[in-house]
């Protein structure tokens, strides 16, 4: 992971015009940012299309970064999980891909080498103060926040890759959310 | 929807946030995200703590041309932005000429008011002074530095009238965005024209009048955007650029 007082340091550089900062904000960050845009989108194509928008807005919107709203990295990746988003909802990006059909329309099993959403939550979970929350949470309510973030699914994709119904994910989505934050107010 | 009860709120930042709203709703929340700090912090509350779950995906590394293609955007996008540094780009080596054309063109109306008799007669005068009131008046030149779009509005009014000089090719599903460069500060989008073939005109109206919002302006510019900007929004790359000047 890279140094946040680095990065906080080059942003407010960036923020002034800076490219030999901003290419070390790119050299530090753009690997890992790939990997998360890669995640919701599947198609490399389409995730270096997303990269670089997210990097065109990190140098425009460098100056609007602030320090108090949280640690340079988290900024950075709610940009590209946002622009990833939105192109994930506004295409079939992910079904042309991650979700082919059968002649019938069902689903065929794509062998993925990937760490499938929960091996990454159990990665990212071990290591962090979130780790008694998620395992406190119920086993779908897990599973539905880590489709959902990692992968960009919609509650309707979540509900399909389940195989549950969509009322029942969307409440899973909530009571998942409200239990995660209340048992971390109080970890805290 | 009421975006004033605190739970409410955090629920939509929660569900923003991890992706699930969409659509529609997605877009609203965006909207009471632009004007309401508490909408604002209740998403970075919870960018916080999904931020540790992001750590865990394994880096990819890009390909290079992720970083040329992005590299080569800023360039141009850091010399339009006022006030960041860099001047040197594509466009600087044909917005001086430009300027040079700009400012003799106002030296020739100005010695044509001086010394009106040197020039024309006093009818012809009384003619150029109806046909020329008061104004703002940007050219627009292209890559090559051909003047492209003659862009003019009255001093006091909201109607901007764009000539086409030469042909315009907006790329398909984009628009012509036109900006507004201040002296110092950023530059901001004054509206969207669909050039006509020249040497045909177009119009666009303003939110206010040329004294208003271009008295301190001193380049306008064209950029191709997905749609009209928004206030705030900062021009991708610039497709034409030049220098705006009062005309009296």
């Amino acid at each position: 992971m890279t140094d946040s007082a680095e990065l906080q340091k080059d942003l407010a550089r960036v923020a002034l015009g800076d490219r030999a900062a901003f290419a070390r904000v790119y050299q530090a960050t753009s690997a890992h940012l790939f990997g998360v845009a890669l995640r919701i989108l599947s198609r490399r194509d389409v995730a270096e299309d997303v990269l670089q928008e997210a990097f065109v807005s990190v140098w425009h919107h460098a100056g609007s970064y602030q320090a108090a709203s949280g640690q340079p990295m988290t900024w950075m990746i709610s940009i590209v999980r946002n622009k990833a988003l939105d192109v994930v909802r506004s295409a079939s990006v992910r079904h042309e891909t991650a979700m082919p059909m059968t002649a019938d329309g069902a689903e065929i099993e794509v062998q993925d080498e990937r760490p499938s959403p929960l091996q990454l939550l159990t990665q990212a979970t071990e290591a962090m103060a979130i780790r008694g929350c998620m395992e406190a949470l119920d086993a779908s309510h897990r599973q539905c926040l880590a489709l959902a973030y990692y992968q960009g699914m919609s509650h309707s994709e979540v509900a399909a890759h389940m195989r549950a119904p969509l009322g029942s994910v969307k409440a899973w989505v909530r009571r998942g959310l409200e239990r995660l934050k209340k048992c971390m107010e109080n970890s805290q | 929807m009421n975006y004033n009860r605190a739970d409410l709120l955090d629920r939509l930042a929660s569900e923003y946030v991890l992706g699930t709203l969409h659509g529609a709703a997605r877009r609203r929340f965006e909207k009471v995200l632009i004007e309401s700090a508490a909408a604002r912090a209740a998403v970075h509350g919870w960018e916080r703590r999904f931020s540790s779950l992001a750590a865990s995906v394994p880096p990819v590394e890009p390909p290079l041309r992720v970083w040329t293609a992005t590299e080569a955007r800023i360039a141009s996008a850091a010399s339009v932005a006022v006030g960041r540094g860099s001047h040197r780009s594509w466009w600087s080596s044909f917005w001086k000429p430009a300027l040079g054309f700009a400012f003799g063109a106002a030296l020739t109306i100005a010695l044509v008011q001086l010394m009106p008799g040197a020039f024309v007669s006093l009818d012809e005068l009384a003619q150029r002074e109806q046909a020329l009131p008061q104004s703002y008046v940007g050219l627009l030149l292209d890559r090559e530095g051909l003047p492209t779009l003659l862009i003019s509005s009255t001093r006091h009014g909201t109607r901007v009238t764009v000539k086409s000089l030469r042909p315009v090719t907006v790329p398909a599903g984009k628009v012509a965005q036109i900006w507004a460069l201040p002296k110092d500060g950023a530059a901001f989008p004054i509206g969207v024209a669909v050039p006509a073939k020249p040497p045909g005109s177009t119009s666009f109206e303003m939110s206010a009048t040329s004294e208003k919002l271009l008295s301190n302006v001193t380049r306008l510019a064209v950029s191709f955007e997905n749609g009209p900007a928004r206030a705030g929004a900062t021009p991708s790359e610039i497709a034409l650029i030049g220098p705006c000047v009062k005309l009296w």
